[in-house]
């Protein structure tokens, strides 16, 4: 299942986005040679912080973590507005009804090929499923060569923004998905996921538990 | 944000005229953050510090004894690691775990059967100093990764202390650094990257890197949080300099 991570729940979930954190140093950095900064041993970076919102797939809290995303309000700095928008032909989208993903994390070792097809389709569908919880029409995002043929066919209205631009040694393009009950719905249809993946967990209720 | 300068632990740390007082404070703001067990120290026998060697250890005794009385400090994989490299890393790093032999994967195994099972640990190298390195344990409730910066310059900062008190050393009075190596300091110990540094400050990133570099240089250190806690012990980051 997938863990829906705010601000206000975080506090159950410090192990789960340690590994994270150390996860993404693994994937990013050691593998794919990302310029990112893991000066304190992990990888977080400005737009980490108690506002963005996680999505862990887990077993259970205290499960190994075997991929995450991590998802950004635009009506605050993020990486499309900030680093990102001259992939964009316009401005970046931005407003209080949409969000940006970044940082689409596979666990090291994850195998390539269906594995991670599949993991990202699930990780789509939670992303839809917690838009429409918090009231998200659009989510931006920037893909890969290897994330942009996926986004476009995995279920939801996905579109460019712009023209692909080299960074380092990828081609990347901002892009953009719709979020609608249609859409969640498509994505599970071609992706055999039979019912919502994702949990919240408020933070209160465990505490007393 | 993910540091803030956390002025009364500076301040404990610079008035103390002990090495106690120094582990006093510094585990207090350890604990604060959710760590464990701490031990800053230099890659000595615990138990039986030479002259000089900075012990603030507080770590469970059973490994202590352990530790000594098997002369880990010589095979330690923790102690070996942080020796070769300057950066943090994480005990469940794959990337430090497949570097050991057995044996030192060993002495993860018993350092983890008596409560010292994940964490990190801050290689310290100072120009003088016996090797050392700050290691911190992650307990039971875990600790929230945006306290790991905040820990990693509390770690430096307790160490370069124990380190005045132990050769009575006083820093320099002159100012060594210009004011916009003091900026992209003050900065980079807030998380920022050398992009955001060249964004906030209208530089370029080639000139943050550069200046961040230069700053390190006059120090003689080899990462950027110790440059930051040189300028914040020197006295050449002022608490009216940060609008905290």
């Amino acid at each position: 299942m997938i863990h829906i991570i705010t601000a206000e729940n975080r506090h159950l979930y410090r192990h789960a986005l340690m590994e994270m954190h150390i996860q993404r140093k693994q994937v990013f950095i050691d593998d794919l040679g990302w310029p990112l900064n893991a000066d304190s041993g992990i990888e977080i970076d400005a737009y980490d912080s108690e506002d963005a919102v996680y999505l862990i797939e887990a077993d259970a809290p205290r499960a190994p973590v075997t991929a995450s995303a991590r998802l950004l309000r635009t009506d605050r700095p993020h990486l499309l507005g900030e680093r990102f928008a001259h992939l964009c032909d316009g401005a970046p989208p931005s407003g209080p009804d949409v969000w940006e993903a970044t940082r689409f994390c596979p666990a090291p070792g994850t195998p390539r090929g269906d594995a991670r097809r599949s993991m990202l389709a699930r990780m789509i569908a939670g992303i839809m499923e917690t838009a429409l919880i918090f009231g998200i029409q659009r989510v931006t995002f920037v893909a890969n060569a290897a994330l942009e043929p996926l986004a476009l066919k995995v279920g939801w209205s996905a579109s460019t923004l712009g023209p692909a631009h080299r960074a380092g040694r990828e081609r990347v393009r901002a892009m953009a998905a719709e979020i609608d009950a249609d859409g969640l719905r498509r994505v599970r249809v071609q992706n055999a996921i039979l019912g919502p993946l994702t949990r919240f967990t408020p933070g209160d209720l465990v505490h007393a538990a | 944000m993910q540091a803030r300068i956390n002025w009364s632990f500076a301040e404990a740390c610079d008035v103390s005229t002990s090495v106690e007082d120094v582990q006093t404070a510094f585990m207090r703001e350890i604990r604060a953050l959710g760590f464990s067990f701490a031990a800053c120290a230099s890659h000595v026998d615990p138990l039986r510090p030479p002259q000089g060697a900075v012990m603030m250890v507080d770590y469970p005794r059973r490994w202590l004894e352990r530790f000594s009385a098997k002369r880990y400090a010589h095979r330690d994989p923790v102690y070996h690691t942080a020796k070769k490299q300057a950066l943090p890393f994480q005990w469940s790093d794959l990337r430090f775990r497949s570097s050991l032999e057995p044996d030192q994967l060993r002495i993860l195994d018993e350092a983890a059967s008596l409560g010292l099972r994940d964490g990190f640990t801050i290689p310290i190298h100072s120009p003088g100093a016996l090797p050392a390195s700050c290691s911190l344990a992650i307990g039971h409730d875990g600790v929230d990764p945006l306290k790991v910066r905040q820990a990693h310059w509390y770690a430096v900062y307790a160490h370069e202390s124990a380190r005045r008190i132990l050769l009575a050393t006083t820093p320099p009075e002159r100012p060594l650094l210009s004011k916009r190596e003091r900026e992209c300091l003050m900065l980079i110990a807030q998380g920022k990257d050398d992009y955001a540094v060249s964004v906030l400050l209208g530089i370029s990133e080639h000139t943050a890197h550069n200046t961040i570099r230069r700053a390190m240089k006059k120090y003689s250190v080899s990462t950027r949080m110790q440059a930051f806690v040189r300028a914040l012990r020197g006295g050449e980051i002022r608490l009216e300099d940060v609008a905290d």
